[in-house]
């Protein structure tokens, strides 16, 4: 049962950043601010720093199976979150062996996540023609919100899960689940 | 080592080949969602059911409290609205009988009018978190009769179109993610008669206004505040919903037409309940196709 758990918490996820957007003010969505919730890459984040050891590769294909999910369900162009999720997990996977698993570092790699993943999206949309924005602008009004709200939601993550992603880890570590 | 450095380049290499098949795959002008896909919709979609409801429990108790402050004035003003519309009630019943009246003379049967469609009543269940992609998610699909291309509105006016349908929900485009292959056949009515005929562009993030490039050169400017209406004649959406108002009116960049810069008239970002528009009148090349499927 319990190797269930990290799938459904990502579904969950999944989920709630559908209804995301009708919980921020209607003043931040009309205008020129453009704030994307990647809730799903930030708890991959934190089962990458927690839950892994270092010859594990869950979060990595969470992020294949969930990035592709949320390009099948909220965008319709597959392969985009897929690609750019499990490659901006991959590279918090090989920080994550050089750094100790505490708060700053969870920011810290939140900050390096958010930032690769969304400037691999913006990349690719931007070579499939969906959108045209400028850089400058694409820093101001859409990479710089995204980040910080998406951090604002690791803060408040982080002392729901810490705990028991770890003890989750630990068992998993043990033998006692092979998932 | 190196061959383990090898060996994760070439997965690499691998892996953004599969991206840029599965993009060149996606953006293919498709029809129909793949079977797995409808799947998934439908899960989700189900999953999105449960939430939905706490949570649009919560923003509603938000805004009661904003509509609470506001409920003196708007009394006042729909007081007076009231009054007209009674005005208005006799008026439109008799050009109802006259109306049917005339349709029997002339032998036209409801489905010939451009004007008349079924209503689907549907709720948006979810929008999607990628903001350059405008895509919401209704709770009606197949099953309810909702099929691809149909109009979809809530009562300020049209929102956008069904994009893509799976057995129990469906992906609305909006008006304001349209690109140059979303058109729409509008046109402006006078009192006098003369119509300004012309068709819905694209949307222009910058000025956030649908570009309604005029096709016939009139004599009479189109002017500001003047509502802009689907014509029909396009032979997707039925005839008569309200799609916004002019805002400003701009030359092209050759100088040679004009284009009105509309606002759409629905709020693009506050929508819960909406109404898809099933046209009554099937296209023709529709109903050969449906003959087609018949044989």
């Amino acid at each position: 049962m319990k190797r269930l758990y990290l799938p459904l918490i990502l579904f969950l996820f999944l989920v709630l950043e559908g209804v995301a957007l009708d919980l921020l003010p209607g003043r931040l969505l009309t205008g020129d601010l453009l704030i994307v919730p990647h809730w799903v890459l930030i708890f991959l984040v934190f089962i990458t720093i927690f839950y892994e050891n270092e010859r594990t590769y869950y979060s990595f294909i969470y992020a294949l199976v969930f990035g592709l999910l949320i390009d099948v369900v909220y965008t319709g162009i597959l392969g985009v979150y897929m690609f750019s999720y499990a490659f901006a997990i991959y590279i918090v996977h090989l920080l994550n062996k050089l750094v100790h698993a505490n708060i700053h570092v969870s920011i810290l790699l939140g900050v390096v996540a958010v930032v690769l993943s969304d400037i691999s999206i913006n990349v690719i949309y931007l070579v499939a023609g969906v959108n045209d924005m400028i850089w400058q602008d694409y820093f101001m009004t859409r990479l710089l919100p995204t980040l910080i709200s998406n951090l604002v939601f690791l803060v408040i993550l982080y002392p729901l899960f810490v705990k028991r992603l770890t003890t989750w880890g630990q068992e998993q570590l043990s033998g006692n689940n092979t998932l | 080592m190196s061959f383990l450095r090898r060996r994760k380049l070439f997965i690499f290499l691998i892996g953004f080949i599969v991206l840029v098949a599965l993009i060149g795959y996606s953006l293919r002008d498709r029809t129909n969602l793949t079977i797995a896909e409808q799947f998934i919709h439908d899960t989700v979609g189900f999953a999105q059911k449960i939430v939905h409801t706490p949570v649009n429990f919560i923003t509603e108790i938000f805004t009661n409290i904003d509509d609470l402050r506001d409920t003196y004035t708007e009394n006042q003003v729909l007081k007076e609205k009231l009054a007209e519309y009674k005005g208005l009630i006799y008026e439109v019943q008799g050009l109802k009988e006259e109306n049917e009246e005339l349709r029997e003379i002339a032998d036209l049967k409801e489905s010939d009018l451009l004007r008349n469609f079924t209503p689907i009543q549907a709720t948006v269940m979810s929008r999607s978190p990628e903001r350059w992609i405008e895509q919401v998610t209704i709770n009606k699909g197949n099953d309810d009769g909702v099929a691809e291309n149909m109009a979809v509105i809530t009562p300020d006016g049209m929102i956008g179109k069904v994009l893509t349908t799976s057995p129990s929900t469906a992906k609305v485009q909006l008006l304001s993610g349209f690109d140059q292959f979303n058109r729409i056949s509008a046109s402006v009515s006078r009192e006098d008669g003369s119509e300004i005929v012309g068709m819905i562009e694209e949307y222009d993030q910058d000025s956030g206004s649908l570009l309604f490039r005029i096709i016939e050169e009139s004599e009479k400017d189109l002017e500001e505040g003047e509502l802009v209406f689907s014509s029909g004649l396009g032979g997707v959406f039925p005839s008569g919903l309200p799609i916004g108002e002019v805002k400003e009116v701009v030359p092209d960049q050759y100088g040679l037409t004009r284009t009105a810069l509309v606002e759409p008239a629905a709020d693009m970002y506050d929508i819960n309940q909406v109404i898809v528009v099933d046209r009554a009148m099937k296209n023709e090349s529709d109903t050969e196709v449906s003959e087609e499927e018949a044989e």
